[in-house]
């Protein structure tokens, strides 16, 4: 009896102990993982087909060592195969389940790899407040402080809420259209108190566009770039118009103001274009190909900055 | 010490001003809100001294200092510029970042007014450029207040010139033949077609071909002398 335990263990250990060492081994060994599985499917197939031979023979010796009923009794050829279906089958199961798990798992790993990345990018492209303005900004309310002091507190009221949120809306992906047009329309306003009359600001909203959501700072850093690359340059000033249009579930944003789009020929020193690439970036990783970005001159007097979003991501 | 104070904004003039009530000795001359403003106003009122915004717009506070042939005492002011940072690094350029800090300005002042001798006055309107002038040299994204009797040598490069002083060799796009005429004929001497040296920086003289002389600069530049210019060298040198 206790013979036959042992033996019936041993030939239950044959299948498993091939498949893992020398299955396994191979596949590892020849880096099948890596190649096409179409490729190799006939390989793999062909490895079965010989080990599961092997197997057999396997079998055969331990029912010699075992001196067992069955080799006495039955026919050779048919207990042969009879055990090389057997393990032939075992083996197609063991392999695919192997395959399939490392598939999954390496796909798995790729995607949150990705996934990271994306995130990482999307940390780098978020805009920043441009410190030139923050400087600028505070030297101006100095000067108020004096001149008119209620409107320097104003000023610092509208300073920090700025600051606050390009602090707070840093960690989020997207943020309504509201709380965004309210830091732009802050930072205008401290813009009109730097450039005074040489600054014409202009709103033309769409009240359905807060049920958009947008990037944080997104709106900010092209109204910023307007004036930048605009007003801040012109000697006599300029406009600055912010239009938002909502069609169905695409929200349009357009901004207007005075000067020139140069596309690239910039001057040694002035940086210029990063915003642009960085917000088009943006986009991309945000909403795929569904958002667009584009910037051209009206005329020779304005330049148009537009936006479409969709609605959710 | 007569001041103009360069800045788009208003009220970052007014700041400044406000700062500079309590110095008797500036007297602001006047205010310039660009630098086309500026140049006018820099020929008119002729102020020993510039408070100098960077970033304004159509032409840089460092545009304005390139085009002007002789330089004023510049205190540049600034909110914040990475670009500009880099080129004070460079250099003892004065500047101040805004908003403006009371006590920074004091420093930048009594520096300046340290400096500031009482130099002989008098002087005539196109008088030429001495050792003791400085000029504004911006090179790329780096920028120099060198006084000339620290430069060696100047050499032509094409539509270019070569400025040699201390480690740096920026260029600028002037002609060798405009700068000539600028230079004081005391101090500089035209050695050939593509070199002006500084006189004070020969270190020795030896014959050369053709009746040429190579004249070794201290710092071992090596310029060689024309013909025709060496027989100029020589008759300018002797006693």
């Amino acid at each position: 009896m206790q013979r036959q335990q042992f033996e019936a263990v041993t030939q239950s250990l044959i299948p498993f102990l091939v498949s893992h060492f020398v299955i396994r081994n191979i596949i590892i060994k020849y880096n099948w993982l890596k190649v096409d599985l179409g490729k190799i499917v006939s390989r793999v197939l062909g490895l079965i087909l010989v080990v599961a031979v092997l197997t057999g023979l396997l079998y055969q010796l331990s029912y010699l060592i075992f001196r067992s009923t069955d080799y006495t009794n039955g026919d050779l050829f048919l207990q042969l195969t009879f055990d090389f279906l057997v393990t032939a089958f075992l083996y197609v199961i063991w392999t695919t389940i192997y395959f399939l798990y490392h598939y999954l798992e390496s796909n798995n790993r790729s995607l949150k790899y990705e996934a990271a990345i994306n995130e990482m990018q999307l940390n780098q492209l978020k805009s920043q407040l441009n410190p030139h303005f923050i400087f600028n900004a505070l030297n101006s309310v100095r000067a108020l402080v004096d001149e008119e002091p209620a409107k320097a507190k104003i000023a610092i009221t509208q300073l920090s809420n700025i600051l606050r949120t390009s602090l707070i809306m840093d960690k989020k992906r997207v943020i309504n259209f509201n709380d965004e047009l309210n830091t732009v329309r802050a930072y205008l306003a401290l813009e009109s108190i730097r450039f005074e009359e040489r600054l014409k600001i202009k709103y033309n909203i769409d009240p359905r566009s807060n049920h958009f959501q947008i990037p944080p700072m997104m709106l900010q850093t092209l109204v910023e770039n307007a004036i930048k690359h605009g007003v801040s340059n012109l000697v006599d000033g300029g406009i600055i118009e912010i239009k938002s249009i909502t069609e169905d579930s695409v929200l349009k944003l357009r901004i207007k103001n005075s000067g020139q789009y140069v596309h690239v020929a910039k001057k040694p020193g002035k940086k210029g274009g990063y915003g642009i690439s960085n917000t088009k970036e943006r986009l991309k990783l945000i909403y795929g190909s569904e958002a667009t970005f584009n910037i051209y001159n009206e005329n020779d007097k304005f330049v148009i900055t537009e936006v479409r979003i969709p609605q959710g991501i | 010490m007569k001041a103009l104070i360069i800045d788009d904004e208003r009220l970052a003039r007014k700041e400044l001003t406000n700062l500079l009530q309590e110095y008797p000795e500036i007297d602001i001359v006047g205010e310039a809100v660009n630098a086309e403003d500026a140049l006018e106003k820099i020929n008119s009122l002729k102020p020993d001294l510039l408070f100098l915004d960077i970033q304004m717009p159509e032409k840089t506070g460092f545009e304005l200092l390139e085009s002007l042939d002789n330089v004023p005492e510049v205190i540049f002011t600034t909110a914040y510029d990475e670009y500009a940072l880099k080129a004070f690094d460079f250099n003892a350029l004065d500047y101040l970042l805004k908003p403006i800090e009371p006590d920074r300005l004091k420093d930048a002042l009594n520096k300046l007014l340290k400096r500031a001798q009482p130099e002989e006055v008098g002087e005539v309107e196109d008088k030429k450029l001495g050792p003791n002038d400085r000029v504004f040299v911006k090179d790329g994204d780096k920028c120099w207040f060198v006084k000339l009797e620290n430069i060696r040598l100047f050499e032509s490069d094409g539509n270019y010139i070569k400025i040699y002083f201390d480690n740096f060799k920026p260029m600028i796009h002037k002609s060798l033949n405009a700068l000539d005429e600028r230079l004081d004929d005391r101090s500089f001497f035209r050695a050939s077609r593509k070199h002006i040296i500084n006189l004070t920086w020969v270190e020795s003289i030896e014959s050369w071909f053709n009746g040429g002389l190579m004249v070794v600069l201290r710092g071992g530049d090596k310029v060689e002398v024309s013909r025709r210019q060496a027989a100029r060298f020589k008759e300018m040198m002797s006693l």
